[in-house]
């Protein structure tokens, strides 16, 4: 499976939101859409679940234009909130419904998941006697309870305590083991870099970077040394290069280029007392301030 | 078509479900049996009270003075056959003497005659049925009818002839009986108008809730914008035409078990004897109007973002509404159905609902004109429903303050 964003375009009014998004996800990997706030996120997706036509550029799945009748998509929304004063049994059939299911198929998907979330004890309760994470779980089953072929996950951890999010987690990665295509979307970068294969970083309705992360964070330039030693302090008055001290009492040491590399760890290690010293790869959230800080 | 169904199932049980719709429905029916067996009540009461008041002697006295001696005779024999419910005595006392009897309680009233064609009537309280004195008057005139009469030399028997002659008259009718049909016409358009601003209400407040609960997010994405248009509105038309039904059918119900009760009202008679053309007439001009008001209060419900807004935001649409509702009022009780006005207004989609209704329920409409109105009525019901549903699908994602007319129409051009 396959899912392309080809040359999208949008505006509102005379703001145009998005400018030639291009993005490329397949199934079995997650996929992590990444922007500031405003930078179009929600609205490529909500392109992608036809809430609205583009006004340029094409959603190919499989190759072929993307045939929503076929095609089941599951979207856990940023904004969370579905009816409040309703039981949840009866609100989590009729998405499920909505989205084509049988009733009796609806009832046995959403007893599943409730089953599977540890939700059971709350089925027949009114969604506003939950607390904010278990409504949130509630939510999360409307988007995988029809078994759709693509989940949409709009800041699916924010609000979930460390046991939830770790069930959440489990999940995610059952959905992703089973084939699917998981869309990310979130800003807590940490997840991202746990389930993403791929990345697109979107600022001001551009995408700025995209790809394998693994290949994104190779191909980053190696000119940064991280140093620990407990001399830190004189190595960065007598080394010479522009360093700073991080805030775990390392050093970072700048390169000219990359060639300098082995004469400079070699150096180091000869004059002074070096507990670790590696080549600096960045974090996503490095690459995310790098490309995201400022916006477009 | 599907989600419609399920949408359409949803929303229908959502309002057969509320505590507030069944409430209601039960209130009126309620209200509606207590004035239906109203007159079988008071007869019941009446029944114990009068087996009290029927023995002789009991009945309340009226006094009779006449300062002409000679017709005292005629004018007591008179008023004794004419007022049955009360003992009549002739007096000789003077006013203060009466005035005082009566505010004593010893008699009810008193009429002190003057002359065949003057008389003082008094009473302690005047009630607002009292119609005393237009019996007298009538007494009073025929007796001076028959004096004059007789001294102009005409015998006893022509004189009985003369006055006692009876004009009859037949009525034939070639269009619509407006008397008889005006209380049904009233009572319809103006159910159609509750109708019509409760649930019209009930949609905008319906979608707003949704939008700003959020639960739009996961809806818009699950379900075409046509169908929860049309599935909430259908839904809701459904719901007050079953409100409707349990009222109006409770009420037909009660009637026929309290016909006899009612006895020859014929207001209420005529009410429950609607013919059953206008019934179906009733029935589509119902539908259509309430489904394309609807369309639009959900339109407008799309756009705020929240509750508190939607009394404003609806404002235009009830305006529209209410504005329809007086220039169809105002016509019916001015009796003038034909009017130039009420004929454009029979055409235009917003207010032929009811104005069209009403020229046919009280005047006599060709049916192309029916024919025209009813087809451009639908033609607008399908247009405004699928605009409404593309102002829906922009409006629900808009956050913030309640759009401007002229940035919808923007995002519309757009759509």
């Amino acid at each position: 499976m396959k899912l392309e964003l080809r040359n999208i375009e949008k505006s509102f009014g005379e703001k145009e939101v998005l400018k030639q998004i291009s993005l490329t996800a397949e199934g079995g990997k997650a996929f992590g859409l990444l922007g500031r706030n405003g930078a179009g996120k929600t609205t490529t997706i909500r392109i992608l679940m036809n809430v609205f036509p583009a006004n340029a550029g094409e959603v190919l799945f499989d190759g072929e234009p993307i045939d929503y009748n076929k095609v089941k998509l599951g979207y856990l929304p940023e904004e969370r909130g579905l009816y409040p004063k309703k039981k949840i049994i009866d609100q989590l059939v009729y998405f499920a419904e909505l989205k084509g299911m049988n009733h009796n198929d609806a009832i046995a998907a959403v007893d599943y998941w409730l089953d599977r979330l540890g939700m059971m004890e709350h089925r027949n309760k009114r969604l506003d006697t939950l607390s904010k994470g278990n409504q949130q779980k509630i939510q999360l089953i409307t988007a995988i309870a029809h078994d759709p072929q693509i989940v949409i996950l709009d800041e699916p951890f924010s609000g979930l305590d460390p046991v939830n999010a770790m069930l959440l987690k489990d999940v995610v990665m059952e959905e992703i083991a089973k084939g699917k295509i998981v869309l990310f979307s979130s800003h807590q970068m940490n997840y991202i870099e746990e389930f993403c294969d791929s990345i697109a970083i979107l600022n001001g309705g551009k995408v700025v970077l995209s790809g394998d992360l693994h290949d994104i964070k190779r191909n980053y330039p190696r000119n940064r040394l991280v140093v620990r030693s407990l001399a830190v302090d004189k190595i960065k008055e007598e080394i010479g290069k522009r360093c700073e001290k991080t805030a775990e009492d390392e050093l970072m040491v700048y390169l000219e280029s990359e060639d300098e590399k082995k004469a400079v760890m070699t150096s180091l290690t000869e004059h002074y007392d070096i507990d670790e010293i590696k080549v600096f790869e960045p974090t996503l959230n490095d690459i995310f301030v790098e490309y995201a800080g400022n916006q477009v | 078509m599907k989600q419609f169904g399920k949408i359409f199932k949803f929303e229908l049980k959502n309002y057969l479900a509320n505590k507030v719709f069944a409430g209601v429905t039960i209130f009126l029916v309620v209200l509606l049996a207590v004035v239906m067996f109203f007159p079988k009540i008071i007869d019941a009461v009446k029944g114990t009270e009068d087996e009290g008041d029927t023995t002789p002697g009991e009945l309340a006295v009226m006094l009779v003075s006449d300062s002409d001696a000679d017709m005292t005779e005629y004018v007591s024999a008179a008023f004794e056959e004419a007022f049955t419910d009360y003992e009549v005595k002739v007096v000789t006392d003077g006013a203060d003497q009466i005035k005082q009897q009566i505010s004593d309680g010893d008699a009810e009233c008193a009429f002190v005659i003057d002359g065949l064609s003057s008389y003082t009537y008094y009473v302690n309280n005047l009630s607002m049925y009292d119609s005393n004195t237009e019996i007298a008057d009538a007494i009073l005139q025929n007796l001076y009818q028959m004096h004059a009469m007789a001294e102009s030399g005409m015998s006893a028997e022509q004189i009985q002839d003369i006055l006692s002659m009876q004009i009859t008259h037949e009525t034939e009718m070639l269009g619509k009986d407006q008397m008889k049909n005006y209380f049904y016409t009233y009572i319809m358009i103006f159910a159609l108008y509750m109708v019509i601003l409760l649930y019209g209400q009930m949609v905008a407040t319906n979608v707003a809730t949704e939008k700003s609960s959020r639960a739009m997010e996961v809806l818009i994405t699950s379900a075409k914008p046509v169908s929860m248009m049309f599935g909430k509105v259908i839904a809701s038309c459904l719901a007050g035409f079953v409100q409707l039904l349990a009222v109006f059918g409770s009420a037909f119900l009660f009637y026929n078990l309290n016909k006899d009760s009612w006895g020859d009202n014929g207001i209420v008679a005529s009410i429950f004897d609607m013919p059953i053309e206008l019934l179906i007439f009733m029935l589509i001009f119902f539908i259509l109007g309430f489904v394309i008001y609807a369309f639009l209060f959900g339109a407008v419900g799309s756009t705020v973002s929240k509750l508190e807004d939607i009394n404003t935001a609806v404002m235009p649409i009830t305006m529209l509404f209410v504005i329809a509702f007086m220039v169809v009022m105002f016509s019916l009780a001015g009796n003038s159905v034909d009017t130039p006005v009420m004929v454009a207004c029979s055409y235009i989609p917003f207010t032929s609902p009811m104005a069209m209704f009403t020229r046919i329920a009280m005047s006599t409409v060709p049916w192309y004109e029916i024919a025209i109105s009813i087809a451009i009525l639908v033609a607008s019901v399908i247009g405004v429903g699928v605009l409404s549903a593309k102002i829906y699908r922009i409006g629900v994602l808009m956050y913030g303050n309640a759009p401007k007319p002229k940035d919808l129409f923007k995002a519309l051009k757009q759509a």
